[in-house]
């Protein structure tokens, strides 16, 4: 059964596909989890918490908008920044440097908080979100993918895009790079480390809140869905390298299409412990090189 | 011998609980109450005195709770060979995951002990041969004593409370030894510790495996007093609780932690909290305790008495005053 499967090019081609854009909406969560550590210091233990609150905005928008696809999905990425916004403001601001230990416990408790809030008021119950698109698709040759698969792929190509654009050609993202490598230095040429932080806090939580609205009408919606794709985005971090963005990204692409495979040719429990085993491999490897200097490079 | 006498007495009164006619409830409540204390007052030692914030205690709390469970119903040792032997295999556990983690920075530490728990999660639900799978393993038999069931209520709340003072009197005993100063000292300058020619690595891993013993053995309580195992015992929500009950209480203060960890089983049963919103106070009380007072309740209290103390001494300080 398997045998016959590995060799049939259709259903290797539909697993590539699926995994490609796993690993993108991957992508999009990691390189917004490698910023914050660039930039702020701090692994947000909240982060799929944010992923969470971008997918049921999304699903609350959809109905309201009349099912537009493109506008609850700018709304919902909209309205994740504004938490993450909040959150900067209320709580990760009071973080000072090497406060690594207080910055995970301060997230973790939003993590609680948000998520025992969302299921206290919504219940666990999944939701099932329906877009403009229904669930159609098309046909490439036998292999299909739907529409909502494709919109999330684009929109995340698009928002990997311009995060790369912005980190490279704006003086925004310069100033995020330039606290990451020096932070004194960069304060001497009068960069304001407060509001690079927020900024900062506003970009990842904004592409976080992407992915979880790009993600909703693909999986169910519910209160734990952040929990385990979170722990995967954390070792991806330390795969990509931690504080590298392109790394990070990399590594999610690559996990994506890797579960992807070993999903559909062997046992459903090696796409889970993949991406463990490869970040044990890689501590075991290269120790500190990944960890060693929490530097941000964009390119 | 004198101030061991507030928490004898203590002790003592609790003891007494069942004597005075408390309802099979309120002993829940107070087995919960102990298994949750040795808990939080373990990974105490590990963050508290050590500065090492381990996530594996959660895999240690499933792992202790597999293994008693799996002593009792499979190996034939019963509940306590089973409780000896989760002990043991923590402490070995410990010291495996423990030397990689600590040869990374705090950073990896964090991530690595994280992804073990993680792993024991997925290891306990798809082992089916071992741990039942999602079912896990029901109908754990009750603990004898001497030929005598500890099933009832009252019994199973003399066995915890006895587990819960022979466990924090061991931590109690190591936090104010020389190994508990040692950690202390590496915890608020490892450099000038090193200095003095100590090595903290193996004082390290001695606190991580001891903290990890006590964490597993108080899981195997856990799952005896609920009488079943399954992959609900490696849930998020029993790491987050000790997190909570230890941060709250204060990290480094053995007998604010305990208190903590006694009062905030007790609280939200007395305010009637459902489980969603016990965790929404929780993760209040954790962010509050992280922005207003990132020692804890007990942190607190000593900077205040330390501020009053500065503000009654009005003799001006040799020192300043020499400088100025």
């Amino acid at each position: 059964m398997t045998q016959e499967r590995a060799i049939d090019p259709v259903y290797a081609a539909q697993l590539t596909l699926n995994g490609l854009l796993l690993g993108l909406l991957y992508a999009l969560i990691v390189s917004g989890l490698a910023l914050l550590f660039g930039v702020l210091g701090i692994i947000n233990f909240a982060h799929g918490e944010f992923l969470m609150a971008g997918a049921y905005l999304m699903a609350f928008a959809l109905p309201v908008l009349g099912l537009a696809y493109l506008p609850s999905l700018l709304l919902a990425m909209l309205g994740v920044a504004l938490l993450g916004c909040l959150a900067h403001a209320l709580f990760l601001r009071r973080l000072r440097e090497d406060e690594f230990e207080r910055s995970i416990l301060m997230t973790t408790g939003l993590s609680i908080l948000l998520l025992n809030a969302v299921q206290y008021a919504l219940t666990a119950t999944p939701l099932l979100v329906d877009t403009q698109f229904g669930f159609d698709g098309i046909d490439l040759g036998g292999i299909n993918i739907t529409w909502t698969r494709i919109a999330a792929a684009a929109a995340a190509i698009l928002a990997l895009l311009l995060l790369w654009l912005c980190l490279t050609r704006t003086q925004l993202g310069r100033a995020m790079r330039a606290i990451a490598q020096n932070r004194e230095a960069a304060m001497m040429v009068g960069i304001r480390p407060e509001a690079v932080a927020r900024n900062a806090v506003i970009l990842a939580t904004a592409l976080c809140g992407l992915a979880g609205a790009a993600l909703a009408p693909i999986q169910l919606v519910q209160p734990s869905m952040g929990q385990f794709l979170i722990f995967k985005a954390f070792a991806l971090v330390i795969i990509g390298g931690l504080g590298s963005i392109p790394g990070a990204a990399i590594a999610a692409v690559l996990l994506g299409l890797l579960e992807s495979w070993i999903g559909g040719f062997f046992d459903a429990v090696w796409q889970e412990v993949v991406v463990f085993v490869a970040m044990m491999l890689v501590l075991l490897l290269r120790p500190d090189g990944l960890f060693g200097a929490p530097r941000m490079r964009a390119g | 011998m004198l101030r061991h006498l507030p928490p004898l007495l203590a002790l003592l009164a609790a003891a007494l609980l069942p004597a005075l006619g408390a309802s099979p409830y309120v002993l829940g409540i107070g087995i919960t109450a102990c298994i949750f204390t040795v808990g939080a007052a373990s990974l105490n030692l590990i963050y508290g005195y050590a500065g090492l914030l381990s996530f594996a205690h959660l895999a240690f709390w499933g792992i202790g709770g597999y293994c008693t469970a799996l002593g009792a119903v499979s190996l034939g040792i019963g509940f306590w060979g089973g409780l000896a032997l989760a002990g043991l295999l923590n402490a070995a556990l410990a010291v495996l995951v423990g030397i990689p983690a600590l040869r990374l920075n705090r950073h990896s530490f964090v991530i690595v002990t994280l992804s073990f728990s993680l792993l024991t999660a997925l290891v306990a639900r798809d082992w089916v041969a071992v741990t039942g799978g999602p079912l896990g393993i029901p109908g754990l038999p009750a603990p004898e004593l001497f030929g005598l069931s500890l099933r009832s209520p009252p019994r199973f709340y003399w066995l915890a409370l006895a587990f819960a003072a022979l466990s924090l009197a061991l931590l109690r005993a190591v936090t104010t030894s020389r190994i508990g100063r040692t950690l202390k000292a590496l915890r608020q300058n490892e450099p000038l510790a090193q200095a003095q020619g100590i090595a903290p690595t193996p004082y390290k891993l001695l606190a991580f495996a001891i903290s990890a013993a006590l964490c597993g053995m108080a899981g195997g309580m856990q799952v005896f007093y609920m009488q079943v195992v399954d992959p609900l015992i490696l849930d998020f929500y029993y790491f987050q609780t000790f997190l909570v009950m230890m941060i709250v209480g204060g990290a480094g203060h053995f007998w604010a932690v305990v208190i903590a960890g006694i009062v905030m089983t007790v609280l939200p049963e007395l305010l009637r909290a459902t489980a969603e919103l016990r965790m929404v106070i929780y993760g209040a009380l954790l962010l509050f305790a992280m922005v207003a007072m990132p020692g804890g309740v007990a942190g607190a209290l000593e900077s205040w008495r330390d501020a009053r103390r500065r503000a009654t001494a009005e003799r001006p300080d040799p020192v300043t005053a020499a400088a100025s």
